[in-house]
This record gives structure tokens, C-alpha cells and sequence, in this order.
């Protein structure tokens, strides 16, 4: 670069000296050359208080202060709130919902106290100006666009990598690789779904038991009863398949079984997937007069009397059934895992 | 435990004699408290005729005036017998104390009319009507009764769990209630007294699903009052809970409220300059 010619030292439509006489010049007056260099006029400047120490100015003045004490009380409301409020959740005092709000509003006021301050000071106390900047012109001169340019093109002529092709390709080969390393870990994310999602842990002979372990028995539910059950498995009040709810019709209902399901249900028990077929919320808004099952999350509605078809909502296939039975001892079991894949579709869901 | 063999367990005669003093005694002090107590208790509920009646014969006057206020009040859709009334009025046979408290003491009954839902309202008859019809209610069908003492006398995280599981779904998740179908709605339990949310799970009202003592116990039903009471009372520490509705007027106010004001600000700026 040392080849070419200094850059002019100030804008060619800047008609002031080159050099001018600095040291004999004031700091206001340097500030003002400076701006002129950048292309800022001042249009217009006037001391706010030409004569010092007026009222006004010291009601002016006052005024700042008192937004920048104010930062300080504020700061210190928050400290002292900080320490001694009361923060701690009680089940008899509810005083201490007061301590985030206090320290919010607190912390406002002395952020605000130092903004309002910085700004009161500007429009009171500091002269009123008015600046203009000119637009610097569009491209940049010809000649540094075009020594930009070269020393880019130079540089590549430099490394060769025309002439080079052995380099060019290995290059090209290694960050080809790079490029692939990135995509290696998410294959960790790919897995092929093999039968969890076919399957429960249901299985014949496992007894229907509530979140807490206890096996159920028909007199436990009065008609017209919801109760979420689980597999008496170990695991199986957290599986996140198996979530089930056991339904007492009311007198004079009945469920419409599908074919090959009529024995699903005992005497007017019933038991469907509490897990919604479109978007795998639980169902359990169980209206026990119009037997309706509703799912909160997109409103699909499921008619238990019609085997828990959807009347309603983005739902499209019937929540599953589990077939229950009675055992030996006197408690619910299990028939049976589902019969067919519960909860949402997916790819390969025949 | 009962069937010890005769010879290794027989008392002497002296034994058994002082056993049935004693159990004389129990008993005769068992009935004397019993009555006094009652007689407290029933003097308490009702001055006028509480002081001098007996027992069975408060009981019976309560079961009388439940009669008369049934036959002026109810009979009309509930039917002569409680037996219910085709279109109009379900049969009241078994649904017992628990149901008539719910439905007389938050003013669903009597229902001005049919429609999706039979809404809270202020009640029609004071505490003592309600409970005598209640009582009437029991004498003639029957049924589930909401439990006297302290109903939030349970274990409150186990209320939150059982809460969560059961009630929460139609109920929301601070107990403000939600929608259901076609007009329908499952009602916010803001102004539920510890009675009627015992007795709504008892009973069933509605389309709400009856939870039996034997499927929510007792204990269980207590805890979950004593979270929903707890839940009501406590406050909300991140400022106003915004009727604790969840997510969807947080954002209206954040988007309306919080947005707008900015807007404001920078529009007077702008004015400013």
C-alpha cells in the first residue's frame, strides 16, 4: 500500500485549512473542527442560561438532582426489601407475594431515575442545539474499489491453488468430511420404532390399579364414576402408553362394541385409552350424563355409547378399548394388551 | 380372635359379672353424651324448638318441615314420592344428604329452567331449610352423606396429586373451570364451601363423575378440599394472578397492555422531537 499517495487529510468539500494551527485553538473550538471534518454542521447553538446562576438554572439543576436521589432511595428500598421482606412461601401469611413486585417496581424507579436525570439534564441544563450531518456519497473512490479488489485476487493467485489441483481436491475432500461430521451425531436421533409403539404394558391377567398402587374391584366405582387406572406392573403407573380410564355407565347406558369386541366390557364397566388418537393428550373431561369424553387440547369429542367413536374435533379414529374382566380374587384385570396401536398415528401404523 | 377355645379363655364369674357392670356403665355414659351433645348441637341449629326436644323427636321435625318445604318446593318435578317426574325432574331415591346440600345450598335447586346447564345462583332456601330437605331427602332414599366436622383435615400434597389427576382435567388447574360440550361447563370453585365440594364429589351433580368413598376415600376427599381452600387463599407472587386462567390472558395482557404501552411511549417521542 505504501506506494500509493496519503489520503487527503480532510473531505474535498471541506473548504478549511489542511493543517490548521491546533494548539492555538480552544477545546469547544476543536470539537467544532472535528464535527466539520465528519460533515456535521451546527445550525444553531444557544446556552440554555447565557447568565449563570439565575433561579431558573438552579430549579433546573435542583430538578436533575432530584432524579438522580431518587435512583439512590429507590436503590436502597430494593436493598433493604432484598434483605428483610418477607420472600419465603407460607401457607398462612401471603405477604410474601408482595416481594417481587416491590422489588421490581423499585428497581423501575431508580433505573428511571438515572434515564429521566440523564435526560432532564440534556433539555435544562445543556445549550440547545441544533446539527446537521451530510450524507457521505455513495461508492467508495474508484481507486480503493479497485485496490480492494486486487489484493483479494492477489491473494488467491498467491496460494496457487489454480496450478494446484492436488491440494484443490484434498482440500475439498477434508472439508467435504467436515461438512459430514456435523450430520454424523444427529443420526443418534434416528431410530426406527420397532414395537413400543405397538404395545402397552398390558397383558392378560394384569390388574387395573389407581396412580397409588391400589387394585380396583366393581363395587370400588358408583355409576356414573371416572377412574384412571393403570397396570399393576412395576413401571406401570409411569408408562406413558398405559394411562387408562375405567368407566361405570350409568343405568340405561350401553356401548355399541365394534365387531370382535363385544366382550370388551364387564357387566357396565368399560375401559378406553385415556390417550387421544389425534394429538395424544389425556381425555378425561368425561361428561357421565351424555357419556361424552373430551379432549382438552383440541376439543375432539369421543361418544363412549358408540364404542368412544369421535363426534367432534380433529380426532379420526375411536380411542382404543381394553377388554377387562373380573378375576378369580374379586379385582379388574386386564383381558389383554389394546388391540390396536393407542394414541396418535404414525408412519407405520397399518 | 373371636374363636379362642372355651377352656383356655373362660373368665371366672366374678369376671363376667364385672365386665357387664362395666359395659353398663360404658354404655349408659356412651347414650348420655351422645344426648347431651345432640341436644347442644340441635339446641344450636335451631333455638326455637332445639332446647326441649329429644333426639328422635328433633330428627323427626326436621324430616317433618324437610316434608313441607319438598311438597311445596319440589314435588312439581321430583315427583310426590321423590320418584322424579318424566321431562321434568329426576328421581331423588338414593342420591341422598350429599346431593340435596350441593344442589339447594349453591341455589342450582330449584332450577328456573331446562338448559344445558343448571347455573350457581343465590340460594332459595336458608341453611336450615336446606338441611331439613336434605334430611327428608335422606329419610325417604337414602344415599351418600357429606361428613360433619372438619373437612379439610387432610394430607395437602397428596390433595394436589389426586387433585391434579381428577379434578383438574374440566376443573382447571387452579380450580377456575373450563368449558365442556355444546354449552356445557365444568364451574369454577372460587365460591365452593368445603361442604359442596365434598358433596359434588360424592354425588356427581350433572355431568360431573361421582367419586364413591371407595374410589376417593374419606381421607382422600379431605385432602383434596383442603387443597382446593389452600389454593384459593394463597397469592400470587409474579403480581397479579389474571383470574389464573393460564397462558392466554397473560398474553393478551402482555400483547394489549405491555405492547401498547410501548407503542405509547414511542409514539410520544416521536411527538416530542
Amino acid at each position: 500500500m505504501s506506494e500509493f499517495p496519503p489520503r487527503a487529510a480532510g473531505p474535498d468539500h471541506l473548504g478549511g485549512p489542511a493543517e490548521p494551527d491546533l494548539e492555538r485553538l480552544s477545546v469547544g473550538e476543536r470539537a467544532r473542527l472535528g464535527a466539520e471534518r465528519d460533515g456535521v454542521h451546527i445550525v444553531h447553538s444557544r446556552e440554555r442560561h447565557p447568565v449563570p446562576g439565575t433561579k431558573a438554572e438552579r430549579r433546573a439543576e435542583r430538578g436533575v438532582a432530584l432524579c438522580f436521589l431518587l435512583t439512590f432511595v429507590a436503590t436502597v428500598a430494593f436493598t433493604v426489601i432484598f434483605i428483610a421482606a418477607p420472600w419465603e412461601f407460607s401457607l398462612t401469611d401471603n405477604s410474601y407475594a408482595w416481594f417481587t413486585p416491590l422489588l421490581g417496581v423499585t428497581m423501575a424507579i431508580a433505573l428511571a431515575g438515572v434515564g429521566v436525570g440523564a435526560v432532564l439534564w440534556a433539555k435544562w441544563l445543556m445549550p440547545e442545539e441544533e446539527a446537521v450531518q451530510e450524507r457521505h456519497e455513495g461508492a467508495s473512490p474508484r481507486l480503493e474499489r479497485v485496490t480492494a479488489a486486487a489484493l483479494l485476487v492477489d491473494g488467491l493467485d498467491q496460494t496457487g491453488l489454480a496450478r494446484r489441483s492436488l491440494l484443490k481436491r484434498s482440500l475439498g475432500l477434508g472439508l467435504g468430511a467436515l461438512g459430514v461430521l456435523a450430520i454424523v451425531p444427529l443420526g443418534g436421533l434416528v431410530k426406527k420404532p420397532r414395537d413400543e409403539l405397538f404395545t402397552t404394558p398390558w397383558k392378560a391377567g394384569v390388574r387395573l390399579v389407581s396412580f397409588d398402587g391400589h387394585p380396583i374391584r366393581p363395587g370400588d366405582l358408583d355409576p356414573g364414576a371416572l377412574a384412571t387406572v393403570f397396570p399393576g406392573v412395576p413401571g406401570g403407573a409411569r408408562a406413558p402408553d398405559a394411562a387408562t380410564m375405567l368407566i361405570r355407565l350409568r343405568p340405561g347406558q350401553t356401548v355399541t362394541r365394534r365387531a370382535g369386541q363385544e366382550d370388551f366390557g364387564w357387566n357396565d364397566y368399560v375401559a378406553y385409552s385415556k390417550i387421544c388418537t389425534h394429538a395424544g393428550c389425556p381425555v378425561s373431561l368425561y361428561e357421565q350424563q351424555t357419556g361424552r369424553i373430551l379432549c382438552p387440547c383440541h376439543q375432539s369429542q369421543f361418544q363412549v355409547q358408540q364404542d368412544a367413536v369421535p363426534v367432534f374435533g380433529p380426532a379420526a379414529r375411536p380411542l382404543p378399548a381394553l377388554a377387562i374382566t373380573v378375576a378369580e380374587d374379586g379385582y379388574f384385570v386386564a383381558k389383554g394388551d389394546y388391540a390396536e396401536p393407542i394414541g396418535p398415528s404414525f408412519w407405520e401404523r397399518p | 380372635m373371636t374363636d379362642r377355645s372355651p377352656s383356655a379363655t373362660r373368665p371366672s364369674r366374678l369376671a363376667r359379672v364385672r365386665r357387664r357392670v362395666s359395659g353398663a356403665l360404658a354404655l349408659g355414659a356412651a347414650l348420655g353424651i351422645v344426648g347431651v351433645g345432640y341436644t347442644a348441637v340441635a339446641a344450636a341449629a335451631s333455638p326455637g324448638t332445639g332446647a326441649r326436644a329429644a333426639a328422635p323427636a328433633q330428627e323427626s321435625v326436621d324430616v317433618r318441615k324437610g316434608r313441607q318445604l319438598f311438597e311445596q318446593g319440589c314435588v312439581t318435578c321430583h315427583g310426590q314420592n321423590l320418584q322424579g317426574v318424566r321431562d321434568r325432574g329426576p328421581s331423588l331415591i338414593g342420591v341422598g344428604q350429599a346431593a340435596v346440600y350441593f344442589q339447594v345450598s349453591t341455589g342450582r335447586m330449584p332450577v328456573t329452567r331446562q338448559e344445558a346447564q343448571v347455573e350457581r345462583k343465590p340460594p332459595k332456601y336458608d341453611l336450615t331449610e336446606t338441611q331439613q330437605l336434605a334430611a327428608y331427602v335422606q329419610s325417604v332414599g337414602g344415599g351418600p352423606e357429606i361428613p360433619k366436622g372438619d373437612l379439610r383435615d387432610g394430607a395437602l400434597a397428596e390433595g394436589g396429586e389426586l387433585f391434579r389427576l381428577n379434578c383438574a382435567s374440566c376443573h382447571n388447574f387452579a380450580g377456575r373451570g373450563g368449558a365442556l360440550s355444546a354449552g356445557k361447563y365444568a364451574p369454577s370453585l372460587n365460591e365452593s364451601t368445603d361442604e359442596v365440594i365434598y358433596g359434588a364429589m360424592l354425588s356427581g351433580p350433572q355431568n360431573m363423575p361421582v367419586f364413591s368413598d371407595n374410589q376417593i376415600t374419606p381421607e382422600q376427599k379431605r385432602a383434596i378440599v383442603n387443597y382446593v381452600q389452600t389454593l384459593k387463599k394463597s397469592a400470587d407472587p409474579g403480581g397479579s394472578g389474571l383470574g389464573r386462567l393460564g397462558p392466554v390472558p397473560e398474553g393478551i395482557v402482555i400483547w394489549v397492555v405491555g405492547i401498547g404501552a410501548l407503542m405509547a411511549a414511542l409514539l410520544w417521542i416521536g411527538a416530542k422531537s
